[in-house]
């Protein structure tokens, strides 16, 4: 329990303000693409005899490589690629599950999330990405913001887009594959978004949007815990449930506000 | 010309295998607005594109009288921001993220909103550094834009067309504050508009562009309806009429 607290009150923050950059950077598809890469890089760790963890991890920040690499030389919209992608690595990955017998049961923490069956070994690779996730954020912040609103005025400024955008995109990749050990591949992007959208309807500043999308990150990740254990539900879906709700009240309450 | 403050030389741009712009030579006179003009698709932007070293191009972008690749300290100002209204970025972080990188959620400082308010006092919307800025007029905005330009204090300003979302009176007030600008700063200025009335208002020189240079030089001499019919094609012509006009309050 103490692990897997420990593990939600670093992944769920890191999650909420990378969230932020999802958002204005328009990457919610991709940060789908990439977690349901999860689904093969397992399936590949597990035929090829390696940790499945791993696998998932090294083939997740792969496909997100691709991903970006190609969106940049093609003349294909950014979402066209994304589709291929994801299309061509869900494919493969139900043709290598299909393929072999036995695989399936590997999988449901895959989807669903398996927070506390975490090891100690684990803790510390998050609290390491944790760590690199609030140094991009203290030196990345305004360039991506500026990136977002208009690429030539930033360059203008000296901030060149690919290497951000690229560093982005991997230490998200990375991100989302640790994040899915919370709350599984198909609510991981939820993780990323909902946060930030609840923060918006109550934030007035740059600065707020952050540390709104952050604490309620964090408290949605501890009281998650707790009622799940209560429950006897999964605890991921839990967590995401109360990001939803805070949606709901914050969205209320901008209601209100602009109806004075 | 004194000492050209840029210099095109045999400049081609292609985007997606099909050329942009070809074999540009031209020499931008410092200090002054120079207008770029042309039809749709005659590659304006993408030369500011290339000045600013945002589109690999053939042949060389030199600055300054050492004529240099490396570029100087440029500003920018855009038509337009991608942000949704609903957006809660304010002017105030807008214009700190320009200004610094240290991180917004960290705290702007003092001294930079200072800059930031005397910016947009500059541009006479010192009121609006806590409005959202998705929330901002187009007028407000392009204001807000010019003012992140300048807080670098550049050494060269391009604008690409920067009050095509506003309306006319919007733009002749934003064509009278950067003229103001430009009197008090000297910076060397390019200006993409196809308004003809702004830059024969505004402008001491011109550049006609449709994938090639057309015609370029003082404004008084390439502004005849002859150039303008070999740009904008054989429909184009000038009228010449005068009127008084006001401006609306700021």
């Amino acid at each position: 329990m103490r692990r897997a607290l420990l593990g939600l009150v670093l992944i769920a923050p890191a999650c909420a303000t990378m969230g932020v950059q999802v958002v204005s950077m328009r990457m919610a598809f991709y940060s789908d693409a990439i977690s349901h890469s999860a689904f093969t890089g397992v399936a590949l760790g597990l035929i090829l005899g390696l940790d499945p963890r791993l696998t998932m991890i090294v083939f997740g920040v792969l496909v997100g490589c691709g991903v970006l690499i190609f969106a940049r030389k093609s003349e294909l919209s950014s979402d066209t690629v994304i589709g291929v992608f994801f299309a061509a690595v869900v494919a493969l990955g139900v043709v290598v599950v299909s393929a072999r017998r036995g695989l399936g049961r590997y999988f449901e923490g895959v989807l669903f999330g398996d927070i506390l069956t975490i090891q100690a070994a684990e803790l510390w690779a998050i609290l390491a990405l944790a760590a690199a996730v609030l140094i991009f954020q203290w030196l990345a912040f305004n360039r991506m913001l500026l990136l977002a609103m208009n690429p030539p005025l930033a360059h203008a400024r000296g901030i060149r887009p690919v290497p951000w955008e690229m560093a982005f995109g991997i230490l998200l990749a990375l991100l989302v594959m640790v994040a899915l050990r919370a709350v599984g591949l198909l609510l991981v992007t939820a993780l990323l978004v909902v946060p930030g959208a609840a923060a918006r309807n109550l934030a007035k500043s740059a600065a707020g949007l952050f540390w709104w999308a952050s604490v309620q990150a964090l408290i949605a990740a501890i009281l998650g815990l707790y009622l799940s254990f209560a429950w006897g539900s999964a605890t991921g879906a839990t967590v995401i449930l109360i990001c939803v709700a805070f949606f709901a009240v914050s969205f209320f309450f901008r209601g209100l506000k602009g109806a004075k | 010309m004194s000492v050209p403050a840029i210099i095109l030389e045999n400049v081609s741009v292609e985007l997606g295998g099909r050329p942009v712009l070809e074999n540009l030579n031209a020499e931008f006179e410092p200090d002054c607005l120079t207008a770029v003009m042309g039809p749709n698709g005659a590659g304006k932007t993408t030369l500011l594109h290339a000045i600013l070293g945002l589109v690999p191009h053939k042949g060389h972008v030199l600055f300054g009288p050492e004529r240099r690749e490396k570029r100087p300290r440029l500003g920018y100002v855009p038509q337009r921001l991608e942000l949704d209204r609903g957006s809660p970025i304010t002017v105030r972080d807008f214009l700190a993220a320009v200004q610094t990188n240290r991180p917004l959620w960290s705290g702007i400082a003092r001294e930079r909103d200072r800059q930031s308010l005397a910016s947009l006092e500059r541009m006479g919307v010192g009121g609006i550094l806590d409005r959202p800025i998705g929330k901002i007029s187009g007028g407000e905005t392009q204001r807000v834009l010019l003012a992140q330009a300048l807080l670098r204090r550049p050494e060269i300003l391009l604008l690409d067309e920067p009050a095509a979302a506003v309306d006319v009176s919007g733009e002749a007030l934003f064509c009278d504050i950067l003229e103001e600008v430009q009197n008090e700063l000297g910076i060397t200025t390019l200006l993409v508009s196809h308004d003809l009335s702004i830059v024969s208002t505004h402008a001491r020189n011109v550049i006609c562009l449709n994938r090639r240079i057309i015609c370029s030089g003082p404004v008084s001499s390439v502004m005849t309806a002859d150039n303008l019919r070999r740009v904008f094609g054989p429909h184009s012509d000038i009228f010449n009429h005068s009127h008084s006009h006001t401006h609306p309050p700021a």
